[in-house]
């Protein structure tokens, strides 16, 4: 892969606090990823204790299980992928020897034989040996019917997982999948002893006393409070250096954001600092708060289904009215950054000259005026019937989206749309009525991608719309052939480049057809007390503790 | 009496039936489900939903989950929670300690402050403080109690800085100090709704009891006004007060919810919203029954209770 | 409550009028309705007098603290006059307080009467019922049930209603129970009057007054309830403003901007606390006992 990445023209204070972030981490990361390749560097200086708190609470401990973001928290500290992904996109060895590539023979020519290489000597916490049966059976359980496993994207390819000895295995593929090797990035491998003699998977003691290689070992849980791990000195890499590290508990993220000030918690985590307490929390003594960008996107997006919005011409006029950079100035406080696009900015497959949305009331009228929708009766514009009214939905109880929502529906109503607000639990809202599009418009949060992986077949093919007998997570009911055959064409290519193109072509043709209308791609404010070292960000991981094993106090 | 406390028990048992059917049939009916927390992820496809629906057994007809829950029930199996596939029975467990730490204290504060308030007030009936203590309670009943806890927490919390905003302990100092600190707030707030009951209750109570001959008798024995108040009238007040304990119990746990979701207590109240977002049935459930049961074996226990002090009841 | 245990006289309508006059003489019920006309009349014609509407949202005027800008209760993250959506989630928050006393008041009361009518069976089975609701905190009932439902005001009327009615149907059953055995109940008999003409026409009136001491409390409760429930996210969604869910946000400013939890805060209060008063009040009036305490 070369390394070409994007100058930003631009440099706003929170990009820069951004990239500041990230040269922090290059920094910390040159001395540890050299020690990287050669495993096994001796851990005797573990110390100290580090408190990290979450505002939801991780308790699906079985990583192959149905979890959300935060569980992975628990998970990147107690067990290992392969391998996976560093913040600029590039692969590193974790259980692996190498990472296996086209180029050095790990995955045929045509992409349907892998080969996996092993490190040797690694162990599990419970002192057992870990080898390639325990990788066979973790991929194997995945695939298990009988089993509630997290995904089967790219695994429903996968045949005849062979064991070749204790440190090499071999799989073929049914057809050629790219972005499986992101998938193995999100696979954490599990021990096989640990399920021997289990019947039902599902509810194995396992589950509640998770046995890894990661670098920490699970110590205790206390329900509804906090989960601690303590060091494992024999990990199979550099560090840990902590030697018992706490995820904490607090659910309500202004009680987290107070004891992140008074010193009771070292590093604040998920749902992190809320953007209306950033200004204060950047002159806090004695902590470092830094901005960084996610791969998630906010936009709203609509059901192309509904007759309201067949018309190009209205989504137009929709995403022209929409005054984005009072959302993200006035009510997240800046700290997001507008975007075009579902791909992360950060990304290798992002695309940066995509037309930019410009904010024109005038702009949206004219457009639905020559389009021939015609203001009514109640202001309204309707057009052969069809009124320019719909229902917007999102979680009920995100304040800022709430926020973001009414004063969208004041400035649509001045081009004569209305949108009528209808926010559900959510439960109710990410059910049902979200899978099989029974929504008009939602307001959402999305991570398309499986890592630094560029795919998102799931998202976007005409085949993956639930709504329209199809399986996927295609929500938004989005049709376009030409779509379809770009995403076929960039799943089945293992060349860089050669992907880069047609993903950044995607990413025009969706721009201008507009399924969706892009808002903001997240950034999340991120506090640590300053004698702890190692916290980075990492637009391909969904959550911090990717690099736990290189935290420590100073 | 055998008889009577085996009937009372009886219909306590098929209260709970009730209760367990209009539990489940509320939950189960409604839209979503405990899968669409997952609907985000990336790799979670309908068919993947589908497929684990399946496998939980949620694609069944409800009256089979429901018979099938109940059937689990009887032989005390409360089933697995969905989201860390421990027991229900375990998971409560494991939230018992916090409520109970802050019932408990609260109930303490409560029961002493209000009796005391209650006396006072017969005892100088119509006085001053009387009507102060009337007007105090009823305005009491009447704020919401997480109102009051926020207020509280931006006094003593964020402006004066006193006592931490939330949790119930600071992770690695488990002194019974640090739990105090932690502790007062929250309890207070959650006492403050029932030192208004109590002290109304018990103010009723004192005055009947001030009224009945013995006292008389006592007063006019000469006894001491101290003597006649501990000896005679306290107690006496108290007794009414085993019923109200028992019917208090559903206000207390259902204002400890609230209160611990104010002040992030990690007890019951919290694990009922946490699992109620999450959509985990079988511990929503579990809570639900699980308050029931209490608040039967409170109303039974002060049945009882009257009935052993009064024979006459257990004839009606 | 203790009118609920013992046996009123048969109530004439000479002794109603008495009634209202003790009502009138009872200063804390005084106190109470003027508490809450007063709230009612600036939840109706205050926005009128208001130079803002409450819907309209200026980002420059975000957060501005209490009288600036002719923000008497300043605003909120929206820039939105705080005291114009108060009083409109006034107007919401009562119309759910009212139509809960109307809905909980009819269920109860027709429940009671054909119990305490008919007794035996159907009264155990009924009573039965009034105790299973009795027996969940009515809280987590409330919460269970609008997690799952479409949140509106008149289904979180509803469901406030499905926990509220079980008081009125023991207070109801007790006294209609205590007056079928007396000889207006029987003559109505002997003239061979319907079941449902004594229950409605005969018993339910004599009733009245523990139902209207019981109506007043539980619109003060319904308050209450609907606060609670929106505050915790499950109750009335905005932008249709109500107390509770005004309240539900301003959690997250509490240090920057109190005003937005003190207000709303202080609103329910007044309004629950007139309520109790009022129920006090009527309390007091009907019941000619609680004269000597």
């Amino acid at each position: 892969m070369t390394d070409d990445k994007t100058q930003k023209a631009h440099l706003s204070r929170r990009q820069t606090l951004m990239m500041m972030g990230a040269a922090g981490v290059a920094g910390l990361m040159g001395p540890a990823a050299i020690g990287r390749d050669q495993a096994f560097a001796a851990n005797a200086d573990a110390s100290g204790q580090l408190i990290l708190a979450f505002s939801q609470e991780p308790t699906v401990f079985n990583p192959l299980m149905p979890h959300i973001e935060v569980d992975e928290g628990v998970y990147y500290a107690v067990f290992d992928p392969l391998f996976d992904f560093d913040p600029d996109g590039e692969y590193f060895p974790i259980l692996v020897a190498e990472v296996p590539t086209v180029a050095n023979g790990g995955i045929s020519e045509d992409g349907l034989n892998w080969r996996i290489k092993l490190k040797e000597g690694v162990t599990w916490h419970d002192g057992t040996p870990f080898t390639a049966e325990d990788v066979k059976f973790s991929l194997e359980l995945t695939m298990d019917p009988d089993f509630r496993s997290f995904r089967s994207t790219g695994y429903k390819f996968m045949r005849n997982i062979t064991v070749v000895s204790d440190t090499e295995l071999t799989w073929e593929m049914s057809e050629s999948f790219a972005p499986m090797a992101a998938i193995l990035a999100s696979t954490y491998i599990i021990p096989k002893h640990a399920f021997d003699g289990v019947e039902d998977k599902n509810t194995a003691p396992f589950s509640n006393a998770p046995i890894g290689t990661g670098p920490f070992k699970f110590k205790e849980r206390m329900a509804g409070d906090h989960i601690e791990l303590e060091a494992n000195a024999d990990y199979h890499m550099d560090g840990p250096y902590l030697k018992t590290l706490i995820i904490k508990y607090v659910p309500d993220l202004n009680v987290m954001y107070t004891q992140f000030k008074s010193g009771d918690i070292d590093v604040i985590g998920l749902q992190y600092i809320s953007p209306d307490h950033l200004a204060e929390a950047e002159t806090l003594p004695n902590k470092i708060v830094t901005v960084a960008g996610t791969a998630t996107f906010e936009s709203i997006g609509l059901n192309m289904t509904r007759p309201q919005f067949q018309e190009l011409a209205v989504r137009q006029a929709l995403y022209a009215a929409l005054d984005k950079t009072s959302i993200i100035d006035a009510l997240y406080y800046g700290v997001p950054t507008p975007t075009e696009t579902y791909m992360p900015q950060q990304s290798y497959y992002y695309e940066p000259d995509l037309p930019k949305h410009e904010f024109s009331l005038e702009k949206a009228r004219k457009l639905l005026d020559d389009a021939g929708w015609k203001p009514g009766a109640d202001g309204v514009r309707e057009k052969d019937g069809v009124r320019l009214s719909f229902t917007n939905s999102t979680t009920a109880g995100n304040h800022l989206r709430e926020q973001a929502q009414q004063f969208i529906q004041q400035t649509f109503k001045e081009v004569g749309v209305e949108m009528t607000i209808k926010n559900l639990p959510p439960a109710v809202m990410w059910g049902d009525y979200w899978m099989n599009s029974g929504f008009d418009s939602v307001v959402v949060g999305l991570n398309t991608l499986s890592g630094a992986d560029p795919d998102t077949s799931d998202y976007f093919m005409s085949t993956m719309s639930p709504a329209l007998g199809g399986s996927g997570q295609n929500t938004f009911a989005y049709q376009n052939p030409k779509v379809d055959e770009l995403l076929i064409k960039g799943a089945a290519s293992f060349v860089p480049e050669e992907r880069r193109e047609i993903y950044q072509e995607l990413q025009r043709v969706i721009r201008d057809d507009l399924p969706f209308l892009p808002v903001f791609q997240y950034a999340v404010i991120k506090g640590r007390k300053d004698d702890v070292d190692g916290p980075a960000p990492n637009v391909n991981n969904r959550i911090e503790t990717w690099n736990v094993r290189d935290w420590k106090r100073t | 009496m055998l008889r009577y406390i085996l009937s009372r028990f009886g219909q306590s048992l098929l209260l709970l039936l009730i209760v367990s059917f209009i539990g489940f049939a509320v939950l189960n009916l409604a839209p979503g489900g405990p899968l669409s927390q997952f609907a985000l992820s990336p790799g979670m496809t309908q068919e993947q939903i589908d497929k684990i629906a399946a496998q939980m057994g949620l694609d069944r007809p409800l009256i089979v989950q429901y018979f099938d829950w109940l059937q689990h029930m009887l032989v005390g199996d409360w089933g697995t929670s969905y989201r860390d596939g421990q027991p229900v029975l375990h998971v409560i467990e494991s939230h018992l300690f916090a409520t109970l730490l802050l019932m408990g204290t609260a109930t303490s504060i409560s029961i002493t402050l209000g009796s005391t308030i209650g006396i006072f007030s017969a005892l100088r009936r119509r006085s001053v403080f009387d009507y102060a203590m009337t007007v105090a309670s009823m305005v009491a009943l009447s704020i919401p109690t997480f109102w009051f806890g926020l207020i509280a927490i931006y006094i003593f919390a964020l402006n004066l800085g006193w006592l931490p905003a939330g949790n119930m302990y600071t992770v690695g100092d488990g002194s019974v100090l640090n739990y105090l600190k932690h502790l007062i707030m929250p309890a207070c707030v959650l006492a403050l709704v029932d030192v208004a009951v109590w002290s109304r209750y018990m103010r009723t109570s004192t005055l009947n009891v001030i009224n009945q001959d013995f006292v008389r008798t006592a007063r006019a024995k000469g006894l001491t006004r101290r003597r006649v108040l501990f000896k005679h009238i306290v107690g006496n007040s108290l007794v009414p007060m085993i019923t109200l304990a028992g019917l208090q119990l559903p206000m207390v746990l259902g204002g400890a919810l609230v209160t611990e979701t104010v002040f992030t207590w990690p007890g019951m109240g919290r694990l009922f919203l946490d699992s109620l977002g999450y959509s985990d049935y079988p511990v929503v459930m579990g809570l639900l029954m699980a308050s029931a049961m209490l608040v039967l074996i409170g109303n039974l226990a002060a049945d009882i209770a009257v009935a052993l002090i009064d024979p006459r009841i257990a004839l009606e | 409550m203790t009118a609920a245990t013992t046996t009123p006289p048969v109530r004439q309508p000479f002794i109603k009028s008495r009634a209202l006059r003790r009502f009138l003489s009872h200063k804390l019920a005084m106190i109470g309705l003027f508490m809450v006309l007063g709230l009612t009349f600036a939840c109706f014609v205050g926005p009128y007098l208001l130079p803002y509407d409450e819907l309209y949202i200026d980002l420059r005027a975000r957060f501005a603290p209490p009288g600036t800008g002719g923000h008497i209760f300043g605003t909120d993250p929206l820039g939105r006059d705080l005291a114009a959506r108060l009083f409109h989630a006034g107007q919401i928050s009562m119309a759910v307080g009212f139509a809960v006393m109307v809905i909980a008041t009819t269920v109860g009361s027709v429940v009671g009467v054909v119990s305490g009518y008919y007794g035996g069976k159907i009264s155990a089975v009924l009573m039965r019922v009034v105790d299973a609701f009795l027996s969940f905190p009515s809280v987590f009932l409330l919460l269970a049930l609008a997690a799952f439902i479409q949140p509106g005001p008149v289904m979180i009327a509803v469901i406030i209603s499905a926990t509220s009615w079980m008081e009125v149907a023991r207070i109801v059953e007790a006294e209609v129970k205590s007056l079928r055995n007396q000889d207006f109940v029987q003559a109505a008999h002997m003239l061979g009057l319907s079941g449902r003409w004594i229950m409605f026409r005969e018993l339910l009136p004599n009733a009245i007054g523990p139902i209207i001491v019981a109506a007043s409390l539980t619109v003060a409760r319904a308050i209450l309830l609907e606060a609670y429930i929106s505050f915790l996210g499950y109750g009335i969604q905005p932008p249709l403003p109500s107390w509770g869910n005004l309240l539900n946000g301003a959690q997250q400013y509490l240090g920057s901007a109190p005003w937005l939890a003190i207000v709303p805060g202080l609103a329910i209060t007044i309004a629950v606390t007139g309520f109790n008063f009022i129920g006090d009040g009527l309390r007091d009036a009907f019941d000619s006992r609680a004269q000597g305490q």
